[in-house]
């Protein structure tokens, strides 16, 4: 081995890198190549099996043959594409300039304790992009200013609730009632009641996990790739449920 | 006209992908480039369906490559992969009305069965619309995935600086 440390604290590191990787939302091929290249980068063979709740490596030492296995929970983070980005240039920056151990580990200190944007700012952002997202479905200016301020009032329930860990499901289904009967009131005016009822909930699309489960699906990571479709499709059934007790109230007026 | 038309398009769809994005905490520097992605996209697909009379599903394949080589481009310039960049950029995307009637229509379905006339017309508007809503997500997904098929090398090493 290139260096003096132990193939044990190397093994305990990659563990946790790529497990708070995956935790952070990285398609799983990503995770597999980052932790490879950290491995290289100490004269390692990295072998990773990767399931949707824990990882199983084996670390080899390339000159001794000398063997070390971990398994390790994957934990449940906010998705943070900051760390995806900062994660994946730590595991090039390991491999072109052959930092020590020491080194690494206190850069991914830094890089995963680093703040996360103002919550009040995300909120203010979703709240105009659910607002231009009416826009484009055709919605006009009143429509506009009542998903805005649906989406502001669903979007703090959810971070509160979020906050207070409650069950992911429960906060789905909340928000997404709150959200709709906010919008509903657009039923009294006027207006595109329709498309800022449709719009209103859409803040809440599991994105992500989303496209990450058909990028794994399609490049060969079947296993993990439906775990997270399902996820997804679990959080998109309990938005539909949200949504549908609005329209259950509301639907004499709709047709 | 036109012209106004595909940028205030564009614009509404640059905002939407910001917010979107600001969910998933994105790094400070890709703002800008997932704003120009998701102008991008939206445009194109807005121009290929109200100009050409291209069906939605086709539409947002097209769109899709366009934000994934996108992103494969610009990601080199601010050191992001290419999924920071082309998730919230695709966001925007994600056909909403299809998926609101889906709900709608399941509803309707439940409430009309002793009338089998209105329980066939809502089960057929529950079926299109879900058909539709999912094709358009997978096509949008495979469209910004396949650069990362055509060029792995390139795909992979953007954060190297």
């Amino acid at each position: 081995m290139k260096t003096s440390e132990s193939l044990l604290s190397i093994g305990k590191f990659i563990a946790e890198y790529s497990a708070h990787l995956m935790g952070a939302g990285v398609h799983t091929s990503r995770v597999v190549r980052n932790s490879k290249r950290i491995g290289e980068a100490f004269g390692l063979d990295v072998k990773l099996g990767v399931f949707h709740k824990n990882i199983i490596l084996t670390i080899i030492d390339k000159e001794t043959n000398e063997a070390c296995n971990e398994v390790i929970d994957i934990p449940a983070h906010p998705i943070s594409f900051e760390h995806n980005s900062e994660l994946s240039a730590l595991s090039w920056e390991a491999l072109d300039n052959h930092l020590s151990l020491e080194e690494l580990t206190e850069k991914y200190r830094k890089i995963v304790s680093a703040p996360m944007i103002h919550p009040l700012f995300v909120l203010l952002l979703v709240g105009f992009a659910n607002a231009s997202f009416c826009k484009l479905f055709g919605g006009d200016l009143i429509s506009m200013g009542i998903v805005f301020s649906a989406t502001i009032t669903g979007f703090y329930l959810k971070q509160q609730m979020q906050k207070k860990k409650m069950n992911h499901y429960i906060v789905f289904i909340v928000s997404a009632f709150v959200a709709s009967l906010c919008a509903s009131t657009a039923l009294i005016f006027d207006t595109t009641s329709e498309i800022a009822m449709a719009t209103s909930v859409l803040y809440l699309v599991p994105g992500v996990p989303l496209i990450n489960g058909v990028i794994d699906v399609v490049e060969g990571y079947v296993l993990t790739g439906f775990a997270r479709l399902t996820e997804a499709s679990l959080l998109i059934v309990s938005i539909a449920i949200g949504l549908s007790f609005t329209l259950l109230m509301v639907k004499n007026s709709l047709i | 006209m036109i012209a106004l038309d595909i940028l205030t398009d564009g614009f509404f769809a640059a905002v939407a992908g910001i917010g979107f994005g600001a969910i998933s905490d994105p790094p400070l520097r890709a703002f800008k480039m997932i704003a120009i992605l998701a102008a991008l996209g939206h445009a194109c697909r807005f121009c290929l369906m109200t100009y050409l009379g291209v069906d939605i599903a086709t539409a947002s394949l097209f769109a899709g490559l366009i934000i994934g080589f996108g992103s494969l481009w610009l990601g080199k310039k601010v050191y992001c992969p290419m999924t920071v960049l082309y998730i919230p950029a695709l966001l925007p995307m994600i056909p909403g009305k299809f998926a609101y009637n889906m709900v709608f229509s399941l509803i309707m379905c439940l409430q009309n069965m002793n009338d089998p006339e209105q329980l066939d017309k809502f089960m057929g508007m529950f079926f299109s619309n879900t058909l539709i809503a999912s094709t358009v997500i997978f096509m949008l997904a495979v469209g910004a995935t396949f650069p990362m098929f055509l060029l792995p090398y390139r795909a992979f090493s953007l954060t190297r600086h």
